[in-house]
C-alpha cells in the first residue's frame, strides 16, 4: 500500500514537471510518433492487399487445377477431365439440374497505364460460365454482357480507371482480331483490372485445348471433404482441389510475408533509434531532477517506487506518440490506392494495426526507461544533495 | 588544428550522452544505407543489363508466344544480327511440386552463349553440346539438391513426351551462373532439339528468340526490322532489349522511390529532434565553461564553431559507422532483391545529410553560445 502511494505521488510529480522539460519530452514524442506512423502505414499495405484478395472470395467455391501446377499458367485441364469432374458429389446444381462448374482459361493481356503509358500485363480471362465471375456482390454497372463467339469483352471498372482504351465501345486488338468492350462490371472489393470473355473464343484463338483452372460451386462449404475424396479417388482426374479461400491465401502468403518482413525490419530499426533517443532524454530528465530525487529518497521514498515511477513516466510519454502515429497513418494513408508492385490495392489501417503500433511504443517506452530508472534509484543521496 | 583537443574533450564531456546520440544517428543511417542501397542496386542492375541482347516474343502475350521455329531463318537474314537462338521455356518440378525448376531449352550451336546472359566453363559447354540429353543447372540448384556432374535427374512437367510420360530425364554435365537482371535460381538448360522431338504437342514452336546484334547503336533499328517480318501474320512479334525489359520491371515497382523517401524523411525528422535537444542541453550545462573560454580570449565566432564542429564530428562519425553497418545487412536483403550496392554517391549523400543534420540541430545552441554574455553567464554559477 505504502509502495503504491509512493509510486502515485512520484508519478504525479514526474508528470507535473514535464512542461519544464519540453525538449526531452518532444524528443520521445516525435521519435515514437514517426516510428509508429511508419510501421503502421507499412503494415497497412500487407493488410490491404490481403483484404482485397480475400474480400471477394465465396466460401462455397473450390478451385481445381492440374496436379503440381504452379500459379495456374502451367496448369492444363482437358475437356474430358472437365466432363468427368462435373459428376462428382457435392457440386451444387442450378434449377435445370446442371452442375455449377466453370472452366477458366487465361492468357496474358497487354494494357497501358493512363498518363504514363507504361505497359502492364494482366490476365484475359475466358470463362465457360460467366455467372461465376458476376456472382453478387460483383455486378454489371454499365453496358451489357458479352455474346459468345463475337469477340466481345467486359472489363472491371478498375481497368477504365487505370488503363487507356477500355471505355464502352473501345476496340482492342488481340492476335489480329478486334475485340469490342461491351460492358463494365464491379468485382466488389478488388481494384484489379480483369478482362472477361467466353472460354471457347479464347481457346480457339490461342489454339488451346484445355482449361487452366476449374471453379466449382459446392452445395455447402462442408461438402469439400466428400468432393475432394471423390476427386482423389478417380485415377483419370490428375487434379488437385483447394477451397477458394485457401487458394487465395496460398497465393498471398509469400507476398504478404515479404511485405511484413520489410515493414517489421524498417519498423524495428526505427524503434531502436527512437529508443536510444528516449534513453537519452530520460537520462537528462533524471539528471535534471537529481536533487529532487535525492530529497525524496532522504525523506523515505523507497527505491522500488522510484524505479516504477520512472518506468511508468517513460511509458506514459511514449503513449501519445503512438496514438498520434497511428492516427497520422490512418489520416494520411487509410483507403489510399497504391500500386507499389504493379497491381493496385488500398491501404487498410485497421484497429489491429493501431494495437500493434501501440504495443510497439509501450515496449520502446519500457526498454528506454529501464536504465534511467535504475540510475534514478541508485542515486547516492548525499552526493546528489550536494550537487548544483 | 589547435582546437582539436578542446573539441574532443567537449564531445566526451558526458560520454553516456555522446554514445547514445552516436548510436541513434548510426541506427538511422543503417536504415538510410539499406534503403538507398536497394534503390541504387536496382538502378545499377538496369544500367548493366545488355542493350545489345534482344528478345523476340509474341506481341500480345509475353509468356505464351508459341512462335514458329521457321522465323529463325527469317530473323537471321535481317542485317546487323550476330546470332539468333531459339528458346523454349517449360515449367517442371523435382520430386515435390514445391521444388519448381524452369527448363530452358536452347540449341547448343557455336557461340550460342553470346546471345544469353549465362556463364559456363568452356569444358562443360563442350560437354553440353555433345549429348542430346545433357543439361546444365544453376549452381544454386545444384548445391540445394546435391546434384553432381554425371547425375541423371528426373523432372516432372506438364508436357507429355512420346513415352506417354510427364517425366523428363536429364544428364547433368555442368553448372552455370546467370548475370540477368532477375536471374532465376532454379533453372536448367536443356537441348531444344531433344525436347522438341520428344514432345507430343506444339512441336516446332518456341517461346522466344534471343538475338545478339553486332552494333548496339543499331539495336532499335534491328528490333523494328525483326518486327516488320511478321506484321499482319497470326504471330506478330515484339522485340525488346533485355535492358528495356529490366526498365519495365523497375517501373512496375514504381512507388518504391516514394516509399524510400517517406521513410528516410520520417527517420531524419525524429533524429533531428533528438540531436537538437541534446545539443541544446549540452550547451546549457556548459554555460559557465563557455563563459570561461570567452574570458580567456575566445571570440564569439570561435565558440560558435566549437559547438558546431562538435556536433558535425559526432554525426559524421556515426553516419559513417551506420553506412558501414548497413553493408552488413545487404546479404540478408538479397533475399528480396539481389545486387544491393553502396556507390560513392550514396556515401556522399549520407555524409552530407549528416552534416546538415548536425548543422541544423546545433545551430540554435551554437548561436546561443556565441551570444553568451560573460558576466551574466559567470554570475549564474
Amino acid at each position: 500500500m505504502n509502495f503504491l502511494r509512493q509510486f502515485l505521488a512520484l508519478l504525479r510529480l514526474n508528470l507535473e514537471g514535464e512542461r519544464a522539460r519540453l525538449g526531452s519530452v518532444l524528443t520521445i514524442f516525435v521519435g515514437v510518433t514517426c516510428t509508429v506512423a511508419v510501421l503502421v502505414s507499412m503494415l497497412a499495405m500487407g493488410t490491404g492487399a490481403r483484404q482485397q484478395a480475400e474480400g471477394d472470395v465465396h466460401d462455397d467455391e473450390v478451385m481445381v487445377q492440374a496436379q503440381g501446377a504452379q500459379g495456374g499458367f502451367d496448369s492444363n485441364i482437358s475437356r474430358d477431365q472437365m466432363v468427368t469432374l462435373r459428376d462428382l458429389p457435392g457440386i451444387d446444381r442450378d434449377k435445370d439440374g446442371e452442375p455449377r462448374v466453370a472452366g477458366i482459361v487465361f492468357v496474358p493481356f497487354e494494357g497501358h497505364r493512363r498518363g504514363t503509358g507504361r505497359r502492364v500485363f494482366f490476365p484475359l480471362i475466358g470463362s465457360s460460365d460467366v455467372k461465376f465471375e458476376l456472382r453478387p456482390p460483383a455486378h454489371l454497372t454499365e453496358g451489357r454482357l458479352f455474346r459468345p463467339g463475337l469477340h466481345e469483352i467486359i472489363t472491371t471498372n478498375a481497368c477504365v480507371r487505370q488503363f487507356d482504351g477500355f471505355g464502352l465501345g473501345a476496340r482492342r486488338e488481340v492476335r489480329g482480331v478486334d475485340w469490342t468492350v461491351v460492358g463494365h462490371y464491379d468485382q466488389g472489393q478488388s481494384l484489379e483490372c480483369v478482362v472477361l470473355t467466353d472460354a471457347e473464343t479464347v481457346m480457339s484463338l490461342f489454339n488451346r485445348n484445355g482449361f487452366n483452372r476449374i471453379t466449382v460451386r459446392l452445395k455447402a462449404p462442408s461438402d469439400f471433404a466428400s468432393f475432394n475424396r471423390a476427386l482423389e479417388a478417380n485415377p483419370v482426374l490428375k487434379l488437385e482441389a483447394k477451397p477458394a479461400r485457401e487458394q487465395v491465401e496460398a497465393d498471398m502468403k509469400q507476398f504478404k510475408g515479404l511485405l511484413n518482413f520489410v515493414s517489421y525490419f524498417i519498423g524495428s530499426i526505427m524503434a531502436i533509434g527512437a529508443t536510444f533517443g528516449a534513453v537519452n532524454s530520460l537520462y537528462s530528465i533524471v539528471d535534471a531532477r537529481r536533487r529532487e530525487l535525492a530529497t525524496l529518497r532522504a525523506i523515505g521514498f523507497g527505491s522500488g517506487a522510484v524505479v516504477a515511477a520512472t518506468l511508468a513516466e517513460s511509458i506514459l510519454l511514449a503513449l501519445p506518440g503512438a496514438l498520434l502515429g497511428a492516427g497520422l497513418a490512418w489520416l494520411l494513408f487509410h483507403d489510399m490506392a497504391v500500386s507499389p508492385f504493379g497491381f493496385s490495392f488500398r491501404l487498410d489501417v485497421t484497429p489491429r494495426l493501431a494495437e500493434i503500433g501501440i504495443a510497439w511504443a509501450l515496449v520502446m517506452g519500457f526498454i528506454g526507461g529501464l536504465l534511467p530508472a535504475q540510475r534514478a534509484a541508485r542515486m547516492p543521496v548525499t552526493t546528489a544533495l550536494r550537487a548544483t | 588544428m589547435k582546437y582539436l583537443p578542446l573539441i574532443w574533450s567537449g564531445i566526451w564531456r558526458k560520454p553516456g550522452r555522446t554514445i547514445l546520440i552516436f548510436l541513434q544517428v548510426a541506427v538511422a543511417f543503417v536504415l538510410f544505407g539499406v534503403l538507398q542501397g536497394l534503390k541504387t542496386g536496382i538502378q545499377h542492375a538496369v544500367d548493366a543489363a545488355r542493350a545489345d541482347l534482344l528478345i523476340v516474343h509474341g506481341r500480345q502475350d509475353f509468356i505464351f508466344s508459341g512462335l514458329p521455329l521457321g522465323l529463325l531463318e527469317q530473323i537471321r537474314s535481317v542485317p546487323g544480327i550476330k546470332l539468333v537462338a531459339p528458346v523454349e521455356l517449360f515449367g517442371s518440378y523435382y520430386q515435390k511440386p514445391e521444388n519448381g525448376m524452369l527448363i530452358v531449352a536452347v540449341r547448343p550451336d557455336r557461340d550460342w552463349t553470346d546471345a544469353f546472359t549465362f556463364n559456363v566453363a568452356p569444358d562443360q559447354l563442350a560437354a553440353f553440346s555433345r549429348s542430346r540429353t545433357a543439361a546444365l543447372v544453376t549452381e544454386f540448384a545444384a548445391k540445394k539438391y546435391g546434384w553432381k556432374i554425371g547425375d541423371h535427374i528426373p523432372l516432372v512437367s506438364q508436357v507429355a513426351n512420346k513415352d506417354r510420360s510427364m517425366t523428363w530425364t536429364f544428364d547433368i554435365v555442368g553448372t552455370f551462373t546467370d548475370s540477368d537482371f532477375t536471374p532465376g535460381q532454379y533453372k536448367i538448360l536443356a537441348n531444344y532439339d531433344y525436347y522438341d522431338q520428344a514432345r507430343v504437342s506444339n512441336t516446332g514452336t518456341v517461346n522466344h528468340f534471343n538475338v545478339a546484334v553486332t552494333d548496339v547503336n543499331q539495336a532499335v533499328a534491328v528490333a523494328d526490322a525483326i518486327d516488320r517480318l511478321s506484321t499482319n501474320s497470326s504471330h506478330e512479334t515484339k522485340t525488346e532489349s533485355i535492358r528495356e525489359l529490366a526498365q519495365q520491371q523497375v517501373q512496375q515497382i514504381g512507388d518504391l522511390d516514394f516509399l524510400v523517401h517517406a521513410v528516410v524523411s520520417a527517420v531524419l525528422a525524429a533524429l533531428l529532434f533528438g540531436t537538437a535537444t541534446m545539443m541544446m542541453q549540452s550547451v546549457r550545462e556548459r554555460t559557465p565553461e563557455l563563459a570561461v573560454l570567452k574570458t580567456i580570449g575566445f571570440t564569439d565566432r570561435a565558440v560558435f564553431f566549437l559547438i558546431l564542429v562538435e556536433a558535425v564530428v559526432v554525426c559524421i562519425a556515426a553516419a559513417a559507422c551506420g553506412l558501414a553497418l548497413s553493408t552488413l545487412v545487404f546479404p540478408f536483403a538479397a533475399k528480396i532483391v539481389t545486387g544491393l550496392a553502396m556507390p560513392p554517391v550514396t556515401v556522399a549523400t549520407g555524409l552530407a545529410l549528416a552534416v546538415a543534420l548536425a548543422a541544423v540541430s546545433a545551430a540554435i545552441p551554437a548561436v546561443r553560445a556565441a551570444r553568451l554574455r560573460v558576466v551574466t553567464a559567470l554570475a549564474e554559477r
